[in-house]
């Protein structure tokens, strides 16, 4: 499918499947001029801009949901299924962002400048994440993966007066700018043995044998490295739990899901592009895989499964030591980068399948988890996992809607983080790797243990009795969440028929 | 589209190149270690602790090297680099410019496209404008005193 199509010069029309981008590209813009208008101590226009745009966005891109692969802009990005459901799923999540952070006490309370620019930085990382979804050119890829990093980093160091976050944003400058010079090593090394940018080039070039193997090793290794810092997988991950700690926690939501869901995207149309062959049959060097043959000289899924077997076990057992739930949930998100791997490794429209649907639950379960973080930490003023004792009697249904928040993590029935496992599970089985589903099995396990202990916080260890009343818009958004995580458990047909319909239409599996 | 570079042509020869590298590499390390050693071995041996003193023209060092700079000068070195890098992308667009206005459509895309690439850096500079950040003595805004140290 990809290869019929021709090499296109620029054009308006182009835009025409560029619309959710766009809109995301105004709104940035709209909201960036609104602020300097803004008055007063809430910046209402920036924020209704902001949220505005991302909801456009997201009503765009579901009326729009491309047929089949489009390359567009000169070949720079194609809109395919692919890119069609994570163009979905990123303005959801920035809208969810917004909302959430305008009743939070770090991103709105009196200490805190240019709270307009905050908005209008969501919206312009929301851009940039849509963007690395349907890259598919080296420079594209450069300049997507730059976009989010640059606004990841003001957005990390966004309070400015506390020496954690400024310092989370230093330590995230500094390995951000040193995996991206590593990536870029990579990418050029991919050109001088190419001599392409795009993809699909690329691919042909390798599968000619034009390549040297060892050459290609590295530079595929160093590409990993960069994409591997963008999801936090060891050993990849360490800056994520201080920034994760330091950041204002509205942002760690947003960190914790968009970046990691844009970096799988990326990761899944670089190598399924690059080191697949359309259909299998064509063979270079290399080891057989279901849906075709890889390129190169590595066993590129046990590497992968190595790196998956490393990232979930070291997440989860340095999770069970952590007494700040907001580290505890950086390194529970390293340990479902850990799981999601395993759905990257098998190569089949299936395991694609499973990653998507389990990054869209992972998105809602986590957003939920966070935002019970950031509700409490606003009347609590801390986020230590005692902090939480006795809330089952304080607030009952919020505890209660946690407590759907962590069994879903953990991947238990009745919740969609079970569904999500489960397909997961289900793929890896299929395709005979008994060992990873056993590590996986035994992960889930341990992380029953650090989930449950916050459950115990909450119902179990006795505290103050005095009722907490959270901000309406916490609780509303809240429920907006929980709802989505307990129904997805007992009826996710359309939502796996969205999925399935996504990696139908993606290119890189032969259309 | 672009022709493949010649070290993909000749892959197999390719470790040769970089041995090539290799041996520049050896051969450099080698000798600034030789010059050392003979050097360690002819010259006088008299250590003195003015001779490890800062050489400053001459002069005696006054305070420490490690001083901070005003956070201002890296604010006017960020400006510098967006409007620096602007003229960097007009260049090769210009000088283009006249092949892609004789394909049909293609020339108004092009200048249109300029237009709003100067148009959002015109945005940004309105921004960085408005709030003050151009000017050298930024007035600051009325802030809570004090120092956070850990979040709110």
């Amino acid at each position: 499918m990809f290869e019929t199509l021709a090499l296109n010069a620029p054009s308006w029309s182009d835009l025409r499947h560029f619309v959710p981008e766009t809109v995301l590209v105004v709104t940035f813009l709209l909201a960036l001029m609104a602020d300097l208008f803004a008055r007063g101590r809430r910046p209402a226009g920036p924020f209704a801009l902001a949220l505005g745009g991302c909801l456009v966005a997201l009503a765009a891109a579901v009326s729009s949901l491309p047929a089949g692969p489009r390359s567009i802009l000169g070949d720079l990005v194609v809109v395919d299924g692919l890119a069609g459901f994570f163009r979905v799923l990123f303005p959801l999540i920035g809208a969810i962002t917004i909302l959430f952070s305008w009743a939070s006490g770090e991103i709105m309370g009196p200490r805190r400048e240019h709270k307009g620019e905050f908005y209008a930085l969501v919206a312009l990382m929301a851009f940039g994440m849509c963007v690395m979804a349907s890259a598919a050119d080296l420079i594209m890829l450069y300049l997507s993966v730059e976009l989010v990093s640059l606004t990841s980093y003001v957005m990390a160091g966004y309070m400015r007066t506390s020496l954690r976050s400024t310092e989370a944003s230093l330590k995230y400058v500094i390995f951000g700018s040193v995996s991206s010079g590593v990536m870029l090593y990579g990418l050029s090394l991919l050109f001088g043995l190419t001599g392409e940018t795009t993809f699909v080039e690329i691919r042909a070039a390798l599968l000619a044998g034009r390549a040297d193997n060892f050459a290609l090793l590295v530079a595929m290794v160093f590409v990993l490295a960069g994409l591997g810092y963008k999801i936090a997988a060891v050993p990849f991950h360490f800056w994520c739990p201080d920034v994760y700690e330091g950041a204002p926690t509205p942002v760690t939501a947003l960190f914790s899901v968009g970046p990691k869901a844009a970096g799988f995207a990326l990761m899944i149309r670089f190598f399924y592009t690059t080191l697949l062959s359309p259909g299998g049959g064509q063979a270079a060097a290399g080891a057989a895989a279901p849906d075709g043959v890889i390129v190169g000289p590595a066993d590129w899924p046990l590497l992968i499964a190595i790196l998956s077997v490393v990232t979930m076990t070291y997440g989860n057992l340095v999770a069970l030591r952590q007494t700040n739930v907001k580290r505890l949930l950086a390194y529970s998100s390293i340990a479902h980068v850990g799981y999601l791997l395993m759905g990257f490794l098998m190569l089949t429209a299936a395991g694609l399948e499973a990653i998507l649907f389990y990054l869209l639950v992972y998105a809602i379960m986590n957003l939920g988890a966070f935002l019970f973080v950031i509700a409490l930490n606003n009347r609590l003023g801390g986020e230590e996992i005692s902090d939480y004792a006795g809330l089952s009697t304080r607030a009952p249904w919020v505890a209660l809607m946690m407590m759907v928040f962590l069994l879903s993590l953990t991947g238990l029935p009745p919740t969609a983080g079970f569904i999500g496992k489960m397909y997961l599970f289900a793929e890896v089985i299929n395709r005979h790797w008994f060992w990873l589903a056993v590590v996986g099995a035994l992960n889930s396990v341990v992380s029953l243990f650090y989930y449950m202990k916050i459950a115990k916080a909450m119902y179990f260890t006795p505290g103050e009795r005095a009722p907490l009343r959270l901000e309406p818009l916490h609780t509303a958004v809240l429920i907006l969440l929980a709802a989505p995580t307990l129904a997805l458990g007992v009826y996710w047909t359309p939502f796996k028929n969205f999925v399935d319909r996504a990696v139908a239409g993606f290119a890189g599996l032969g259309g | 589209m672009i022709p493949a570079c010649p070290l993909a042509a000749v892959s197999t020869g390719m470790h040769a190149d970089f041995a090539t590298v290799l041996i520049f590499i050896l051969f450099g390390v080698f000798f600034g270690l030789l010059a050392l050693g003979i050097a360690r071995l002819l010259r006088p041996h008299n250590p003195h602790p003015e001779k490890l003193v800062t050489y400053e023209c001459g002069e005696l060092p006054q305070g420490s090297a490690w001083v901070r700079f005003n956070v201002r000068f890296y604010l006017i070195a960020l400006f510098f680099i967006v409007f620096d890098v602007e003229v960097i992308f007009l260049y090769p667009w210009a000088v283009v410019f006249r092949q892609l206005a004789a394909a049909p459509g293609l020339g108004l895309l092009a200048l249109l496209e300029m237009l709003l690439f100067l148009a959002i850096l015109v945005v940004g500079l309105a921004y960085v404008w408005a709030k003050g950040d151009l000017d050298w003595v930024k007035s600051l805004t009325a802030r809570p005193a004090g120092e956070e140290v850990a979040g709110e």
